[in-house]
């Protein structure tokens, strides 16, 4: 579905790689998480697959295309959600959703059918005619999740798309992606969120200072979902014995006096 | 509990205020403080050509036609009602636009304080507003009319006298135009339509008194109300302008109107009331209604336009980027007026234009010129319009990312914007050859221009149209600035716009300037003399013209998509 092999990415006017020699595949399906702190590499490496940004060396093939060599059949098979949610503000909801449908040559039926689900999962129909602008942060995300779906795609690509949303729709958005990868597509996400990952993923990558340093499953694998946090914590070279503690402490039902003892927190909670 | 006002509070807003509008020196670069200095003089310089026309229309009233009181009444009425507008918005920008109202109001301080430090700045700019304009009619009145020392204390009391006025009115009428503000604001064809109206008046107001000034300096002569009709209308309507003419009274009343003391101090007596009610109902209505007002524009901020019984609609890809270009320019206040105003209102323009300049030019050289200078006058006009293509790239601002990850051609994404821009200008240039076509090419308008003129005029700027917008949309790939703000529009306008622009005058003065030398004598370089036809020199500019688009084209598609897929936001 997606392969990056030997990926890099320098910025212009830096000497340093942003992106160092990552190589890995994503199967039809999954749920992959792309893990790591901020300026790790996590977006640069995005915006490289989606086409955003050129790279200096590797390739990267969605669905067998090559995003330098056919860049418009590979694009045809992705949807993003930019972590910025920044879309055209003087369109209305329904216009820019056309929009993005005619870019992707997506059948008026589809596109009514598409739209109409969407639109009652996100609770968007009272704003989807009136602009952008007037949307609110969470709106915005909403639009843009919509936008990327129209053409149901093969491969949904999802920078940290869990900011700044309400619970519910964070519930929706996770059950949708549940949903996309039944059918046989891939959902790969960037997040900060651990607890989210080990929940919804399948496999996950976590990236540290430009390079991927460790790839592993998460499905079915109850050891590796235990010790997430501190392979993280590791990679990431913020590992303290006390921090890592402090962090698992502040999860632990004994050390949260204002939960009630027989009830485990969310975060801690195994499928 | 009602809190009294704490002047510290008020203080310390208003110091507020000015930092924020205050420049960092030490965050300007080199070239922005180039900039600065640039605008600088250009401001002086056209405050200095102001000052110059002004001293015109002054002799023509005071010297020529004897009209004193007349003059300055007029002029308090020009200046008074300009610096009235300049007020409103300023107040309207400032008190109740302003995006700072919803975080002043975080701090712990009334909508009174805010109210109070806000106005001071308000009144500051309004005073050296209306000094700026106010003056200059003064000086030269006086200089003119060789005034005494007196005249010139009257006058600076008398200027700061007329400050108060435009602000106290600007100060009531502000609530009321920031409700009419909201009500269009989502009316986007009724804004156009506005604007359009407004760019037109202004103009055809600017050339008039333009054309007025040039005629009398062309001809000294000619008296501008050699009419007793139209002589009697200017002396009534100065001396029922009320309250203007009390201001001109007070000036030069008794010098020049022969008035007395009592008619004097009877005039100052209704100004200081007018002023006085004015002021206490500005403050009354504005300290009412200022907190409601900021607090109603903070809940309604987000308001916008809603279409309703809205479908789905398939459109080509083609026309889906043709119709979301449009409507991201159609549906922005400063690109309407910046581009689809501009594209309107230019007909108009080049006729207003081209009429002073052949009026001109066939009193002093002959009708020969006309095409030359139509050709001059329509491909500047057609420049500031291209010029918007310049942004094409930037505007795109924070949503640049889009254009990359959508499954259509860089190319065929630049060539829709090239073809929107492409088909507007086209039809701006051929409404502007009709213009003045009809106008200067009819038995009426003198058949300064011919069918054939017209024709090649309209080629050879379809020509340069579309190689000034390959250029602009080349020139914005190349560096394209993502500087937005508020609605994702363009905070200010780049560098490459000026580009264009210098481009597009530059080659509207060599066109013009080539058929004019040509329509008369020809060009003699030593013995050499190089004589031409219209026809003749209607072919070299089409095939320089064609030239340069072939140049631009290959400019502008040689490596695109590398081009393209190399900028980074």
């Amino acid at each position: 579905m997606l392969k990056i092999e030997h990926l890099k990415k320098t910025y212009p006017k830096s000497d340093r790689l942003a992106v160092n020699d990552i190589s890995f595949e994503l199967n039809p399906g999954e749920i992959f998480g792309f893990l790591g702190q901020n300026g790790a590499g996590k977006s640069t490496t995005i915006k490289c697959l989606t086409g955003i940004l050129p790279f200096d060396g590797g390739t990267i093939e969605i669905c067998g295309h090559d995003i330098a060599k056919d860049p418009i059949a590979a694009k045809m098979e992705m949807g993003y959600v930019p972590d910025n949610h920044s879309v055209y503000e003087k369109l209305t909801g329904r216009e820019y959703v056309n929009y993005v449908a005619d870019l992707y040559k997506v059948s008026l039926e589809d596109r009514n059918a598409r739209l109409e689900h969407y639109l009652d999962l996100f609770r968007l129909r009272f704003a989807v005619d009136r602009q952008i602008k007037a949307y609110s942060h969470g709106m915005k995300q909403k639009i843009c999740i919509i936008a990327a779906l129209i053409h149901e795609p093969k491969l949904w690509v999802l920078d940290e798309p869990m900011m700044g949303l309400d619970p519910q729709s964070t519930a929706e958005i996770i059950a949708h992606m549940r949903e996309h990868c039944r059918k046989g597509n891939t959902v790969f996400f960037s997040s900060h969120n651990l607890d989210l990952v080990k929940k919804l993923c399948d496999r996950v990558a976590i990236i540290n200072d430009g390079q991927l340093i460790d790839m592993f499953d998460l499905k079915n694998n109850e050891a590796n979902k235990a010790n997430l946090e501190e392979r993280f914590f590791k990679i990431t070279g913020t590992y303290e014995k006390r921090l890592f503690e402090d962090y698992v402490a502040q999860e632990s039902a004994d050390m949260r006096p204002d939960l009630p003892v027989d009830e485990e927190p969310a975060a801690v909670t195994e499928e | 509990m009602k809190r009294t006002i704490s002047w510290q509070s008020v203080l310390t807003l208003f110091r507020l205020d000015l930092r924020s509008r205050k420049d960092v020196a030490g965050e300007l670069s080199k070239k922005d403080k180039g900039m600065k200095v640039m605008n600088v003089v250009f401001g002086v310089i056209v405050y200095a050509l102001l000052v110059v026309g002004i001293y015109f229309l002054s002799r023509m009233f005071v010297v020529r036609d004897q009209m004193r009181i007349e003059f300055l009444t007029i002029a308090t009425l020009l200046t008074m009602g300009i610096s009235t507008v300049v007020a409103i918005g300023n107040v309207v920008k400032n008190l109740y636009m302003n995006g700072d109202n919803e975080l002043l109001l975080r701090f712990p301080v009334n909508g009174t304080e805010i109210l109070i430090a806000k106005s001071i700045y308000c009144a500051l700019h309004n005073f050296v507003v209306s000094c700026l304009l106010t003056l200059p009619f003064y000086v030269v009145f006086g200089v003119i009319t060789k005034a005494g020392v007196g005249y010139y204390f009257a006058s600076i009391l008398i200027m700061l006298f007329s400050t108060m006025l435009p602000f106290f009115v600007a100060n009531l009428v502000a609530i009321p135009v920031m409700r009419i503000v909201n009500v269009i604001k989502n009316q986007f064809l009724l804004v156009l339509a506005l604007i359009i109206v407004a760019i037109c008046g202004c103009f055809i107001f600017y050339m008039t008194a333009l054309s007025s000034i040039l005629e009398y300096l062309a001809d000294n002569n000619v008296n501008l109300f050699d009419d007793p009709v139209i002589r009697e209308r200017v002396v009534n309507f100065a001396h029922n302008c009320y309250p203007f003419n009390w201001y001109a009274y007070l000036l030069n009343g008794k010098a020049q109107a022969g008035l007395t003391s009592k008619d004097l101090g009877l005039a100052f007596l209704y100004l200081f009331l007018i002023n006085a009610g004015l002021g206490v109902g500005a403050f009354f209505v504005t300290t009412k209604f200022y907190y409601g007002t900021i607090l109603k524009g903070i809940e309604t901020e987000k308001e916008s336009m809603i279409k309703r019984n809205a479908k789905n609609r398939k459109r080509s890809v083609f026309g889906t980027l043709l119709n979301r270009e449009f409507f991201l320019i159609f549906r922005s206040f400063n690109y309407s007026f910046q581009y689809l105003a501009m594209a309107c209102a230019a007909p108009v323009m080049v006729y207003y234009c081209n009429a002073l300049a052949s009026a001109m030019g066939t009193k002093s050289v002959g009708s020969s010129i006309v095409p030359g200078l139509t050709l001059l006058v329509v491909v500047i006009f057609v420049t500031i319009i291209v010029s918007f293509a310049s942004t094409s790239i930037s505007r795109e601002g924070m949503v640049f990312y889009h254009t990359k990850v959508i499954p259509v051609s860089y190319t065929n994404q630049i060539l829709t914007k090239l073809f929107l821009y492409g088909i507007v200008g086209t039809i701006s240039v051929a409404l502007c050859c009709i213009t003045v076509g009809a106008a200067f090419g009819t038995e009426a308008g003198g058949n300064l221009l011919t069918p054939l003129d017209v024709g090649m005029i309209f080629i050879i700027c379809e020509l340069t149209v579309l190689a000034q917008t390959c250029l602009s949309v080349w020139a914005d790939i190349k560096s394209p600035t993502f500087n937005v703000a508020g609605d994702g529009e363009l905070v200010a306008a780049n560098k490459n716009v000026a580009l264009a622009l210098f481009i597009g005058i530059f080659t509207a003065v060599i066109y013009g300037v080539f058929a004019m030398v040509f329509s008369f004598n020809g060009l003699a370089i030593g013995k050499l003399v190089i004589n031409m036809q219209p026809a003749e020199v209607y072919g070299v500019l089409i095939g320089v013209s064609a030239a340069l688009l072939i140049a631009s084209a290959c400019l502008f598609f040689i490596n695109l998509e590398k081009r393209y897929q190399k900028i980074v936001p």
